[in-house]
Parts: C-alpha cells; sequence; structure tokens
C-alpha cells in the first residue's frame, strides 16, 4: 500500500476543552490492529464528520465513542471522565434503522422507550413523544407502525428516539448512507437545523465526502490497515448551508478536491 | 372482495352439509352396521342427552381441565427455559443436542413409565400432557430468543435498558411470535395427550367416555364424545388465532 504523502495533523490535546477526547486510542480485535492510536477532540458543539476508505475503523471509532467498546490501548474521555460503558447524554443513530427500531412498537412507542428509561411518566411520555414527532416532521405518524414508513421516516423516528435521550452528544454512523438522494439531502438540512437548535456535539461517520464538507465544522480522514488519523481539514464555509450555494462556493470545491485526493491516495 | 370471502365460507359450509347428509344416507341405508355407525340425528341426540344429564359436561369438563394444567404448565416452563436457553450461545451449544434427542420422541412411549412412576392419577396425566407440550414451546422459544436482533441490544445498552426491561422491552415481544407457534402447536398435543391419558388411567374425560362407549357398543354415544373433541380442538384453534391476531398486530402492518 502505497503511503499517502500527506502531513500527519494530530490535534494537541487540550482536555479543558474537549467533550470527547481520544487519548493515544488502540482496538485489537482477535490479534487484528484495527485501530492503532488515534488522538482527536471534539469541542462541545462541534460538527465533526469522519470520512475514510472502508477498513479505516471509522465506525469502530464511533461505537468506541458510544462505549459499545472499550479500547485496548490509550483511553477515550467524555467531559474529562473515562468512557466505561454507554451513557444517557450520548445518543447514536445506528445506519440500519430497520434493525434499530422496535417493529412491534408504533412511532410514538419507539420513542416512548427512551422516555421510559429515563422515568418519565405515561401521561408526559405521550405529550413528549408528540413534540419529538412534530419535531422530525413526523407529526398525525404517531400511531403508524415502522414498517408502515419509508426509510427516510423511520431515519428520522430512529433521530426522534435519540433526541428523547436529551442527549449532549449525536453520534451518527452513516445514517443517511441507505437513502436515496433527495431524501438525503432533505434529511442533511433538517438535521443541521435540529443540531443548531438543541446545540448538541455531533459526530457523523460517512462515506459521502460531500456530505461530510456540507455538513461538517471539521473533517477528519482516517487511513485504513490499521485505522488512524490521516487528514484533518477546517470547513470555513458560512452557515446556514444551502444545498446549492454552499456546493457551488470555490472552498467548497477545494475542500472536496483535497478530501478526494486524499482517499484515493489512501485506498 | 367481500363477495368472494362470503362465496368462500359458502362453499366450506355447503361441503360440510354434503358430508353430513353422505353419513346420514350411509346410516338410513345401513351400509355400515348402526352398532358401529350411528346416523347423525343419534349422535347429534346422544350429545344433547348427554349434555341434559350433565354426564357429558363432566367429561368435557375433566378433558378441559387436564388439557388447560398440563398446557400452561408446559408453557410457563417452556418460555422460562427457552428464554434462559436462547439468550445464551453457551447454554445453547450445550443442551442443544439433548433437546434434539428428547425432541422426537413419541410421548406415548413415556406413558408407561410416568404410570410407573406416578400411577393412573391427575398426577400422572400433568406430567405426561405438560412432558409432550412442552417441545414445541421450548424449541419455538430458544428459537425467538436466539434470533433477536443484535443491534437492538445495543440500543438497550445505548438507552441504559435494565436487564428486566431488556427482556420484557426487547426479547420476549421480539420472540412472541416463534413463542405463539410453539404454544399453538402444543394445544394439539395437549388435547391428544389428555385424551391418551384420560383412557389408560380411566380418569374422567372425554378420552374415557369415548373408551367406554365404543367397548359397550353404543356408538351414537361415541360418536357424540368425538364430536365434542372436534369442537374442544376447533375453539381452542379460534381462541389461539385471536390471541395471536391481538399480540402480533405489528406484523400484519408489515405484510
Amino acid at each position: 500500500m502505497a503511503e499517502p504523502a500527506l502531513a500527519l495533523v494530530q490535534s494537541s490535546p487540550s482536555p479543558a476543552r474537549a467533550q470527547i477526547a481520544f487519548d493515544n486510542v488502540a482496538l485489537t480485535l482477535g490479534g487484528k490492529a484495527i485501530i492503532d492510536t488515534i488522538s482527536l477532540e471534539v469541542a462541545a458543539g462541534e460538527i465533526l464528520c469522519v470520512v475514510g476508505a472502508s477498513g479505516c475503523g471509522k465506525t469502530t471509532a464511533l461505537r468506541l465513542a458510544a462505549g459499545l467498546y472499550q479500547p485496548t490501548g490509550g483511553s477515550v474521555r467524555f467531559e474529562g471522565e473515562p468512557m466505561r460503558a454507554p451513557r444517557r447524554e450520548i445518543a447514536v443513530v445506528f445506519q440500519d434503522y430497520g434493525k434499530a427500531l422496535l417493529p412491534w412498537r408504533t412511532a410514538a412507542g419507539n420513542i416512548s422507550l427512551a422516555l421510559e428509561t429515563i422515568g418519565m411518566r405515561a401521561h408526559q411520555r405521550e405529550a413528549r413523544a408528540a413534540e419529538l414527532l412534530a419535531k422530525v416532521g413526523l407529526a398525525g405518524h404517531a400511531a403508524k407502525y415502522p414498517t408502515e414508513m419509508s426509510g427516510g421516516m423511520q431515519q428520522r423516528l430512529q433521530i426522534a428516539r435519540c433526541l428523547a435521550q436529551d442527549p449532549k452528544v449525536l453520534l451518527m454512523d452513516e445514517p443517511f448512507g441507505a437513502l436515496d438522494a433527495m431524501t438525503r439531502q432533505g434529511l442533511q438540512d433538517e438535521m443541521l437545523a435540529l443540531v443548531a437548535s438543541t446545540g448538541a456535539t455531533v459526530v457523523f461517520v460517512t462515506h459521502d465526502l460531500e456530505e461530510a464538507i456540507y455538513l461538517g465544522d471539521r473533517v477528519v480522514g482516517l487511513l485504513p490497515h490499521p485505522g488512524r488519523v490521516g487528514l484533518e481539514l477546517t470547513i470555513d464555509l458560512p452557515r446556514p448551508r444551502d444545498q446549492l450555494a454552499t456546493r457551488e462556493q470555490p472552498e467548497f470545491l477545494r475542500l472536496r478536491r483535497a478530501l478526494f485526493d486524499f482517499i484515493k491516495a489512501s485506498e | 372482495m367481500k363477495w368472494s370471502v362470503l362465496g368462500w365460507r359458502l362453499a366450506s359450509f355447503a361441503v360440510a352439509a354434503g358430508l353430513i347428509t353422505l353419513w346420514q344416507f350411509a346410516a338410513d341405508q345401513r351400509l355400515i352396521s348402526p352398532v358401529f355407525l350411528p346416523g347423525p340425528d343419534r349422535a347429534w341426540a346422544s350429545l344433547m342427552r348427554g349434555f341434559t344429564s350433565g354426564d357429558l359436561l363432566t367429561k368435557l369438563a375433566g378433558t378441559l381441565t387436564h388439557m388447560a394444567y398440563g398446557w400452561l404448565l408446559a408453557s410457563i416452563v417452556g418460555v422460562a427455559l427457552g428464554a434462559m436457553i436462547g439468550s445464551s450461545k453457551t447454554m445453547r451449544a450445550y443442551v442443544a443436542p439433548t433437546l434434539e434427542l428428547l425432541r422426537p420422541l413419541p410421548v406415548s412411549a413415556i406413558i408407561p413409565v410416568a404410570i410407573a412412576a406416578l400411577g393412573l392419577s391427575q398426577g400422572m396425566a400433568l406430567a405426561v400432557i405438560a412432558f409432550g407440550s412442552l417441545w414445541p414451546m421450548l424449541l419455538g422459544t430458544i428459537h425467538g430468543f436466539a434470533a433477536v436482533e443484535p443491534r437492538l441490544y445495543e440500543v438497550a445498552r445505548v438507552l441504559h435498558m435494565s436487564r428486566l426491561a431488556v427482556i420484557f422491552k426487547i426479547a420476549l415481544p421480539s420472540a412472541a411470535p416463534d413463542i405463539l407457534a410453539g404454544m399453538r402447536l402444543s394445544l394439539t398435543v395437549a388435547l391428544i395427550l389428555a385424551v391418551v391419558c384420560e383412557m389408560l388411567a380411566g380418569l374422567d374425560g372425554l378420552g374415557q367416555w369415548v373408551l367406554l362407549s365404543a367397548r359397550s357398543f353404543r356408538s351414537a354415544d361415541l360418536f357424540a364424545g368425538v364430536m365434542l373433541l372436534g369442537v374442544i380442538g376447533y375453539v381452542t384453534a379460534l381462541a389461539m388465532d385471536a390471541a395471536e391476531s391481538r399480540l402480533l398486530r405489528w406484523q400484519a402492518a408489515r405484510r
């Protein structure tokens, strides 16, 4: 594998301001190094997009951030504390919405699942679920089962369930990867609006480079075998972003070029 | 759409009516000796007589009780054991071969063993019926619990759900279709074994009624008992249908 001629950028640790911090994180599964030392920080309220060729461990990195995996080296910290297990403040949006939703519960019931675990009373749950459904544009679909909804609607529902946790951090694993282009663009804008209103931190894994630039404040590119940070780009595009105007800006095109070159070199 | 449903209903009734007419005809023409084959009229009269005298009602209650106790015991044990085995990969590896060995065993073959151990008692009937109807439920539950979408367990972890909540809100509803399918099969098994136990152990019930009627050549009574057993099978299956479509409403949405 040709080593790309790129300056390896590693963010210098400054734990005071970082909400999520990867400190020399390594993960070995079954004798195979999946991730070999990633150091990375995510500031509160930031939208960090993670891209990389397949096998670069981007999904694994997200699962480490969620506390679903424990690192075999280094440490993952949330607000300065080591992550030993998943935390309620950190919500995860899985790519396969069809598997992550409970098919035997209605839309309202699926949101209620998150509300039940925080001990909310039944009469409050109903109102809160309706409120969250309205927030993601699913008002009037409360009584529908997931299988009666389109893919885009199901993913919206999963996002609403995550919002029910009142999360400080949203970890999103290629959430729009399985959706068609139009639905995807619509959801990108809806997500940006939601995040802007809640102020949540977002770590967004995607294989769509344009999506990463369009959404992110920062884009991190990972190198494969084993996964490590190869590129870090600060996205200086004005917000709110616009599907047409933003994507036509010279800066957008420059970043797009840089990211494409990086991925190509890393493969 | 509705008319075609109605049409099929009418057709199925016509078939049943035709068969009963044929039966009546065969009995009237004495194609088979009335000692062995009563007409539907005589069978019906015997059924009514049995109900008014209360004899048949006691037998019916006996069979229903045997069936219900055995089936319920099997349900509780089957679902609890199945949940334990199904949710653990190690348990499955250890226990599965034994289960595969026991499953195809004809339960009627263990009745003598049960009689030797427990005598000709209600306890024996309970043990045999429960043992026989355990298998479909146990295997259904094991399969259901083993097939829970792993992603849902991750969702549960992220949401900080308690172990109990995970069992009752994730695993059990996910396994419900398999469990209910097992319960449906068990219901038939329970009815068969209730009748067999009553015949062999002389316990109060329709099995005993049918056997004694046959031995004393009371063919009308025999047929009345058989008809009643058919009705039990049919009605319990209908009740199971109703329970299933209520509990599995979400699956109707999927189709």
